[in-house]
């Protein structure tokens, strides 16, 4: 046994320390360790520098909004202002906004061409509830009427979209389909929708 | 010269060593009830003191204080007599020391499960027993360094410097971190608020890791691992070199479990920086353990207690690069407040500290009792169970970290969060959770039978209560002399001197990063619409303290889109000025609740729908394990501590008016009442005393002052109504059976339901759900459909029919969704 230990240990110095039996030997620490020692010091001096003295680098708030910003350009989302919003009038937009008035299930309440049902009013006659602009139908899309029953679609759908759909069910005026349901609200005065 | 006869206290070890056995098995008892009760929220068995909220700290005080500590202490008292070649300095300190120590214990089981928490986690004990603790622990450390004083050694070898850091680090903080303001026996509030203390417990809760769970365990590799090796320590520069660099790094790296919350970029750029250079100093142990090996491998092959002890520093090899990777902000995301950082701590736990105490007490107790281990062959068992119940634990809970990580911030290619309910994330990983119960099983198994092991050893042998030894009177040596003694090595003849460098290392980290918290006013920016808690919210929150709410919820939005799109707003530092203690959290198991007061926001919900939660969580979401807290609505809040508590939040600065301790039970009463009154209308009969509604009222009130500002009609055109469906206690409703009945519900769900749900029952998922397969987001009991139809769910776009349809076109309806609906798809 001590011969397999001196064979190991032959070329360590050796320090006249012993404790309860322990001996410690002379050896340098590794040289990577203490490389690795001296990098991870650089790099905190670096990153330190790099934040608050070059002032590079953003802060956690900064962050925040670029990345919302980057968040906001890869899904469309664009916080639409319905001051000067104008409905779409192009086929493709109005198709777009049938595509989402089928998927969000619209006709649950409203029926499958906008005639209304038990539940919901007729949208394609000329009279409305919550007002017939553009700028209303979007804020009655968006934020619902949850007082009676119409969800609030902000969570489910950008601002583009609720535009789109607006737009399709201010289309609907004038359809005239079959078994519509009588017309609630006033009659519109505006001349909003084309 | 002439030898001095001395006898080594012996029996101390022993009684330490006991209570490591019985603790231990304790500890990990009740650690496997916490991971069944992740598993199987019956664990929580229905009744206030056996639920998670306060078994969890139970489980963490006994591992850490309890099953650790005294296996430290086992190990000290030992080895720090053999190292200085005399008996402890006190029988009387050393008779304290353990029986202090298990009264701590005691107390702070009981009081735990009695919900007594200060909420701070790691450092739960209501004050008496922190004073306790305190003499128990200046007691170790005047028999320490008593014992240093009357050794008979010139040199102090390098385990007793970890000893010695240890009792100096952990005396700093457990002071610094345990300043409450006392309201009774059992009730004080931390003096630091918010981020101030949330920057000092941190600083705590991180170095009490570091000066509890490593620098002792690495004083004990020193002195075990190479008796047990035979073999002398690698490098004597690398002890030097790593002890210093350690015990100073480690202090300034507690803001590395604040990185992304709401504290000031300086000190996380502190904690980032300080934990990576920690690497090298934490590896400098590891490798003079594991080159201290060098040429005794063959033995590993051969000695369990051997094995323990190089899987241990392997495993401590792991968690500390492990670490310091988790404390870069980019992975800090994944890993904190998911399973990343409690599989990490397991590792830590299970391996370091567990393999260290085992491999130490597979080689003393045979040398105590002077015999050899009754069996190395149970021991190898021990061994291999121990180590697959590392894996068993770590691997599931690293993948359950993953998975719900990237479930929180998946998005639909339509911008919107893939899984918007959070329990959808909880509910994939549960799985993960009857995993790890194996693990703890596993572990469980191997520490019994080490247990049986070291008792059949203990049998056998022969035990001597003091050891006889003798050895020459110290006579110290004079000054240093500059060549043949280096600096340190002198210095290591200087107990005094040496513990006070010691002292001096330790206390510059937190001095950095605490001081300028409390004193600069500009890293708390205040926000002018944060005001203090009423006394109704005050009592609420003491409520969510005392049942650990803060274990599964935490109470800090990070500034990241999918947290914000999840819960509201970011957090900002000047919301939490009022928090004694702050409840920030350190793991979602349930979603975060910081803006669950905020009317329209995301997090919102109302008074009936949080009783009917707290009554029962799993009758609201099947898939909860959430433990049910129905004692709330029959226990009051004592109302004789309101106004204590009142002055004793403006003894800490809390700006109530003058005089208002007076006024707070009857605003107390006010509010109650609104609350009741609202509950009332949804049907809900409670008194305004009741601590559920307290807690009601505190839910309400967190993270609703940021929004303040708000256009109030802007918060009600919001959803308010959305929480509507769940208001009332659900309705007794049985299903009709006769062919009319069911001819009549066929009839109206195909006039009306088909749209959004098919004629099939199949809907148009995912906005439409399914209703013939066997899953059920709202529940598929005749109640729960009942109510679906008749309560609808707004946000979803499910329309509440109750206006609609009579009751019993509802349950003709829902009687025909559940008997023929099915029935005739599968035709």
């Amino acid at each position: 046994m001590s011969e397999e230990k001196n064979k190991v240990t032959e070329h360590d110095p050796v320090t006249d320390h012993e404790y309860d039996g322990i001996k410690e030997l002379d050896n340098p620490p590794p040289r990577w360790i203490m490389l690795l020692f001296y990098i991870t010091i650089g790099w905190s001096i670096l990153y330190g520098a790099y934040f608050f003295w070059l002032k590079q680098g953003d802060h956690q708030d900064a962050e925040y909004v670029k990345k919302s910003a980057q968040h906001d350009e890869k899904y469309h989302i664009t916080a639409l202002s319905t001051d000067d919003m104008v409905a779409f009038t192009d086929e493709a937009a109005l198709t777009e906004g049938k595509e989402v008035f089928t998927a969000m299930g619209c006709m649950a309440c409203h029926g499958l061409n906008g005639e209304g049902n038990a539940i919901g009013p007729n949208l394609t006659d000329n009279y409305w509830i919550n007002g017939c602009n553009i700028k209303d139908v979007f804020n009655v899309v968006k934020n619902g009427v949850p007082a009676k029953g119409m969800t609030p679609f902000k969570s489910q759908l950008s601002d583009e979209k609720i535009q789109k759909v607006a737009s399709y069910v201010l289309s609907l005026v004038g359809t005239n389909p079959a078994n519509a349901k009588a017309p609630q609200g006033e009659e519109c005065k505006e001349e909003s929708n084309s | 010269m002439e030898n001095q006869k001395f006898y080594y206290d012996n029996k101390i070890v022993k009684l330490f060593i006991l209570a490591t056995m019985v603790w231990g098995v304790v500890g990990i008892l009740v650690g496997l009830v916490a991971a069944l009760q992740l598993a199987f929220p019956v664990f929580n068995f229905g009744l206030e003191f056996t639920t998670f909220g306060r078994v969890r700290p139970v489980h963490t005080n006994a591992i850490i204080f309890a099953f650790v500590g005294n296996a430290i202490f086992a190990g000290v008292y030992y080895s720090m007599q053999k190292l200085l070649k005399t008996r402890m300095f006190s029988d009387r300190l050393s008779k304290f020391h353990f029986w202090g120590w298990q009264t701590v214990i005691v107390l702070a089981a009981v009081s735990l499960l009695a919900g007594l928490t200060t909420g701070k986690e790691y450092a739960e004990l209501e004050w008496p027993i922190d004073i306790l603790l305190a003499l128990v622990w200046i007691a170790f450390g005047w028999n320490m360094i008593g014992t240093l004083i009357v050794r008979r050694v010139q040199h102090i070898y390098a385990a007793i410097w970890w000893y010695l850091a240890t009792f100096l680090g952990i005396a700093i903080l457990h002071v610094v971190n345990s300043f409450e303001l006392p309201i009774s026996l059992f009730k004080s509030y931390s003096i630091y608020a918010g981020a101030q203390d949330a920057v000092v417990q941190w600083w705590y809760g991180h170095n009490a890791v570091a000066f509890f769970l490593t620098t002792p365990f690495l004083g004990l590799m020193y002195y075990y691992l190479p008796k047990a090796a035979n073999r002398p320590i690698y490098s004597y520069k690398l002890s030097i070199i790593h002890f210093w660099s350690l015990i100073f790094l480690y202090m300034w790296a507690g803001p590395h479990h604040l990185l992304y919350q709401a504290l000031p970029e300086w000190a996380q750029a502190l904690g980032v920086t300080f934990s990576i250079m920690l690497i090298a100093p934490s590896w400098g142990g590891m490798i003079n353990g594991l080159l201290t090996l060098r040429g005794a491998w063959d033995r590993v092959r051969d000695s369990a207690s051997l094995k323990f002890l190089v899987v241990a520093v392997t495993a401590y090899g792991m968690s500390t690069f492990e670490g310091p990777m988790m404390s870069v902000k980019s992975i800090n995301q994944i890993t904190h407040f998911t399973d990343w950082t409690i599989a990490h701590v397991h590792i830590g736990g299970m391996g370091w500290n567990g393999g260290i105490v085992f491999g130490m007490l597979y080689w003393l107790v045979p040398q105590l009792f002077k015999t050899k281990l009754f069996s190395e062959k149970l021991a190898n068992i021990h061994f291999w169970m121990s180590t697959l119940a590392i894996l068993v634990y770590a691997i599931p809970l690293y993948w359950a970290a993953v998975t719900q990580w990237l479930m929180w911030r998946e998005y639909t290619p339509e911008g919107f969060l893939a899984y918007p309910n959070f329990l959808e994330t909880l509910t994939q990983i549960v799985p993960m959770y009857t995993v790890r119960v194996f693990s703890g099983v596993l572990f469980l198994g191997g520490f019994v039978i080490m247990l049986f092991n070291l008792a059949k050893t203990m049998g056998a042998g022969s035990f001597v209560n003091n050891e006889a030894s003798e050895a020459p009177a110290l006579v110290l040596e004079g000054k240093r002399n500059a060549v043949a003694e280096t600096i340190h090595r002198w210095l290591e003849r200087k107990a005094v001197r040496f513990s006070i460098l010691v002292f001096i290392a330790l206390s510059i980290g937190g001095a950095v990063e605490i001081i300028p918290m409390i004193f600069i006013k500009s890293n708390v920016p205040t926000i002018e619409t944060v005001t203090p808690y009423t006394p109704l919210e005050l009592e609420g929150r003491d409520i969510y303290i005392s049942e650990g709410c803060y274990l599964c919820h935490s109470q800090m939005v990070r500034p990241f889109r999918w947290e914000t799109d999840r819960y509201g707003e970011y957090s900002k530092i000047g919301e939490f000025v009022y928090d004694h203690p702050f409840q920030w959290g350190s793991r979602r198991t349930g979603p975060d609740l910081g803006r669950a007061g905020v009317i329209g926001g995301p997090m919102y919900k109302n008074a009936a729908w949080h009783y009917n939660h707290f009554m029962d969580p799993q009758k609201m979401n099947e898939q909860s394990i959430m433990p049910n807290y129905a004692w709330l609505a029959v226990k009051n809040v004592n109302l004789g501590q309101t106004p204590k508590k009142i002055r004793a939040m403006q003894t800490l600065d809390v700006p109530y008016e003058d005089g208002y301790d007076a006024k707070a039970v009857d605003d107390l009463m006010a509010q109650g009442q609104k609350i009741s009154d609202e509950l009332k209308t949804a049907g809900i009969e409670i008194e305004p005393q009741k601590q559920m509604v307290a807690l009601i009222a505190y839910m309400h009130k967190l993270g609703r002052d940021i929004s303040a500002g708000v256009d109030p009609a802007d918060a009600t055109a919001a959803e308010p109504t959305t929480t509507v469906s769940d208001t009332t206690g659900l309705k007794q409703v049985t299903l009709l059976t006769n062919a009319e009945d069911l001819a009549a519900g066929k009839k109206l769900f195909q006039a009306t339901c088909v749209v959004c749900h098919k004629a099939d029952g199949t809907g148009i998922p995912p906005a439409f759900p399914n209703l013939v397969d066997n899953e059920w987001i709202k529940g598929n009991s005749p109640s729960q459909v009942f109510h679906s139809i008749s309560e609808g769910n707004i946000a979803k776009g499910m329309v509440p029919y109750k206006t609609m349809f009579s009751e019993k076109q509802i349950t003709q309806l829902a009687s025909y969704v559940l008997t023929e609906l099915p029935n005739e798809n599968s035709k």
